[in-house]
């Protein structure tokens, strides 16, 4: 009979040593993150940030294996800093608020590529276009948190954002660099 | 013939003259239809453009004027009436004064409103005010109101020019005219 519990708690420790590697869970700190998009308006740099946004992720920076990035992204938080811009955004052309507020990342595919560097290959989701994306990123731990850090440029043009007329990209251009920081501390 | 004597404009002030001059009538028909256009990629080609000559404009006038001080001004004709020296004296200097006005309000409702913009894609402007809306609002209606009160100088100019020719029959327009016309 003793043998046979020992023999369990044996399987049930090797189970447990022998379980997929999970990584931790990551929260994001908003105060410290902010997720930036760069129009161009005449060949000329035209800042934007969403103001709300979140960052989920689950991550081992030594095995990121199994790892999982969840953003969401709302769009209505959009401020381009000129208010007539922030009111023509708004519309069905652009990002169209009332019919898409809010945008995802998702990604269960993050490698290393060297060093700090790495890259999630996942799915953005945004004005009802969904369209496969490498986020490349830097990971900078310190204790108990960390920042995670990047850029990557897309088109606009793949997503609808500024359709009709505006698809010409000659007054506003066709890529948008993305570039983000998010500060995470682990969870729980 | 390069320098202005008494007599006669050199060839220098007579370009800045017809060079801005052309500049301007594109200015103010631009302005005019970037601010009525309808939203859409033209209406900001069209700003983009004003925006852009316009900052042309300040930087020619600034030369112009250097140019000016540096040299003599031809004399009036010597029959003008009081009036009509007070009233060439007026017109070319509010020309001046709003030919310098008008850009700065431009830039300063460009810097209110946060556009950014590189003058003809290439020099960044630097703002001149904080981003403000309703400085934004409040100065583009001074900027139409001055552009009116040019257009209005700019009649009574051309009209002026015309009577000194046809009427008076002196040589004021005919010696701003390209050339090396000289008094007789």
């Amino acid at each position: 009979m003793n043998k046979i519990v020992a023999f369990l708690g044996l399987c049930g420790l090797l189970a447990f040593a022998l379980r997929p590697a999970l990584g931790a869970d990551w929260k994001m700190d908003p105060a410290g993150s902010k997720l930036e998009f760069i129009a161009t308006f005449e060949k000329t740099p035209a800042p934007g940030v969403f103001k709300e946004f979140d960052a989920r992720l689950r991550f081992d920076p030594d095995k990121p294996a199994g790892s999982s990035l969840d953003v969401t992204i709302k769009v209505t938080s959009a401020d381009m800093n000129i208010a007539d811009v922030n009111k023509e955004i708004r519309g069905k052309d652009w990002f169209d608020y009332a019919g898409f507020p809010q945008a995802e990342f998702r990604s269960t595919d993050l490698r290393r590529t060297e060093g700090n560097r790495y890259v999630a290959r996942g799915t953005l989701s945004l004005k009802g276009v969904k369209q496969q994306l490498e986020v490349p990123f830097t990971w900078t731990g310190s204790a108990g948190g960390a920042v995670l850090e990047g850029e990557l440029t897309v088109k606009r043009g793949a997503f609808g954002i500024g359709t009709g007329e505006w698809a010409a990209s000659n007054v506003i251009g066709a890529d948008v660099k993305v570039k983000f920081k998010v500060k995470l501390r682990k969870a729980g | 013939m390069l320098r202005n004597d008494a007599d006669a404009w050199g060839a220098p002030a007579k370009l800045f003259h017809w060079v801005m001059a052309a500049l301007i009538l594109a200015q103010i028909a631009l302005g005019v239809m970037a601010a009525s256009w309808r939203m859409s990629p033209t209406k900001l080609d069209l700003f983009f453009w004003h925006k852009s000559t316009g900052m042309l404009i300040l930087a020619l006038v600034a030369l112009r004027l250097l140019w000016r001080l540096a040299n003599p001004t031809p004399a009036l004709p010597a029959d003008m009436a009081a009036w009509e020296r007070a009233g060439a004296r007026l017109s070319h200097g509010l020309l001046y004064a709003l030919m310098i006005a008008l850009p700065i309000s431009g830039w300063i409702v460009n810097s209110a409103s946060n556009v950014p913009f590189r003058i003809f894609s290439l020099i960044p402007l630097p703002a001149i005010v904080a981003p403000d809306k309703p400085t934004a609002d409040g100065v583009a209606l001074v900027h139409g109101g001055l552009a009116a009160l040019f257009a209005l100088v700019l009649a009574a100019h051309t009209g002026a020019a015309l009577r000194h020719h046809f009427v008076k029959r002196n040589t004021v327009l005919e010696r701003m005219l390209p050339g090396t016309w000289r008094t007789p």
